[in-house]
């Protein structure tokens, strides 16, 4: 048995529920399974949410707000939390993570992997390239039947930052389908999930970037409506309970999953 | 999504060795010496992947890290 969860950072409803039909893998996976918006209690920054997301901590409790504190980057040591997989490891599964963008570079759990762009994919060719990447490593662990695998894609986030409203933006969504239905393959129980949703950048709740960068123009920015997609029963309403879900399957799932030797 | 069953097979150790750590799980959380055995290699093949996957992160990378952190506006 292998648990799958497909994290893509900013995926929204806006642009996936009118172009459903565009979009076959996902409108599969909804069908097959159950899917809702998860609203979020915090403020929508992918720092923070990732890591609530994996930690099962609030902002509050992690304290992790952002990439960067006091003009310096933050790691993974910095953050004084067990994520999910520092758990299930020491309680004997196969876990893995692959580009969980909390910290810049994102992070690697029990897998060698290279961020695109140190986790910042700034041009079409590099959010080509991490979406090859990150989906060919991602298969390349799913062969090896892992117990659980978390993957982050980061690039729609950049892509909806500066060109939110354009079409482009649906033809990486549909690239982004593609690739999960490739993943999906290997997986028994699935999680596909967001950290945030997206919005035009005057009406966003916080602005995480400022009107003009040295890339451009910033036309759209994040809000609080995340996308949640799944097969398993577990009750998930906010962003804490995918770890709770996540432990509670495993748990379940003893004997089947690795640990039952 | 079909069903993709775990698969276990069985490598060979010294009688010695085995009964050693027969010993040494007692009492503890391991059930059975596979499951001690599996447990330390996994440990063993993380820390070396965690050794081969850290390209040291030199000055230099962080400064290319800052660099697009600033393009997208995230720092000043
Ligand atoms: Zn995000």
């Amino acid at each position: 048995m292998t648990f799958l969860v497909i994290g893509i950072d900013a995926a929204t409803w806006k642009i996936i529920k009118p172009n459903i039909n565009e979009l076959k893998n996902f409108r599969r996976l909804m069908k097959i399974g159950r899917y809702k918006t998860l609203i979020l209690n915090e403020k929508p920054i992918s720092a923070s949410a990732w890591c609530s997301i994996f930690s099962g901590k609030t902002p509050e409790e992690h304290k992790h707000k952002a990439f960067v504190e006091n003009g310096n980057l933050k790691t993974r040591d910095d953050i004084k939390v067990d994520f999910i997989w520092d758990i299930l490891h020491k309680q004997n599964y196969d876990v893995r993570a692959l580009n969980i963008p909390f910290v810049i570079p994102p992070y690697n759990f029990n897998c060698k992997f290279k961020p695109v762009g140190y986790g910042l994919p700034e041009t079409p060719d590099e959010w080509q390239e991490e979406l090859e990447k990150v989906t060919s490593k991602a298969i390349e662990i799913l062969e090896e039947k892992p117990d659980l695998l978390c993957v982050v894609y980061s690039l729609l986030d950049r892509i909806q930052h500066f060109h939110w409203n354009e079409p482009i933006v649906l033809e990486w969504y549909k690239r982004i389908d593609s690739v999960i239905g490739k993943l999906i393959l290997y997986a028994d129980k699935f999680i596909i999930i967001s950290d945030h949703g997206f919005c035009d950048r005057d009406d966003a709740e916080v602005q995480t970037l400022p009107e003009k960068t040295p890339r451009g123009e910033i036309k759209g920015d994040h809000d609080k409506e995340a996308i949640l997609i799944t097969n398993i029963d577990y009750d998930i309403e906010k962003l804490q309970d995918v770890f709770y879900a996540i432990m509670e399957e495993m748990k379940n799932g003893q004997g089947n999953y690795g640990n039952g030797i | 999504m079909e069903e993709k069953e775990k698969k276990f097979t069985s490598v060979s150790i010294p009688v010695p060795l085995f009964e050693k750590i027969k010993k040494r799980i007692n009492g503890t959380g391991f059930t059975s010496v596979s499951d001690y055995v599996t447990f330390v290699l996994r440990e063993i093949l993380a820390e070396e992947e965690e050794d081969e996957g850290e390209e040291p992160f030199t000055k230099e990378d962080e400064e290319k890290v800052k660099e697009r952190l600033r393009a997208l506006g995230y720092l000043d």
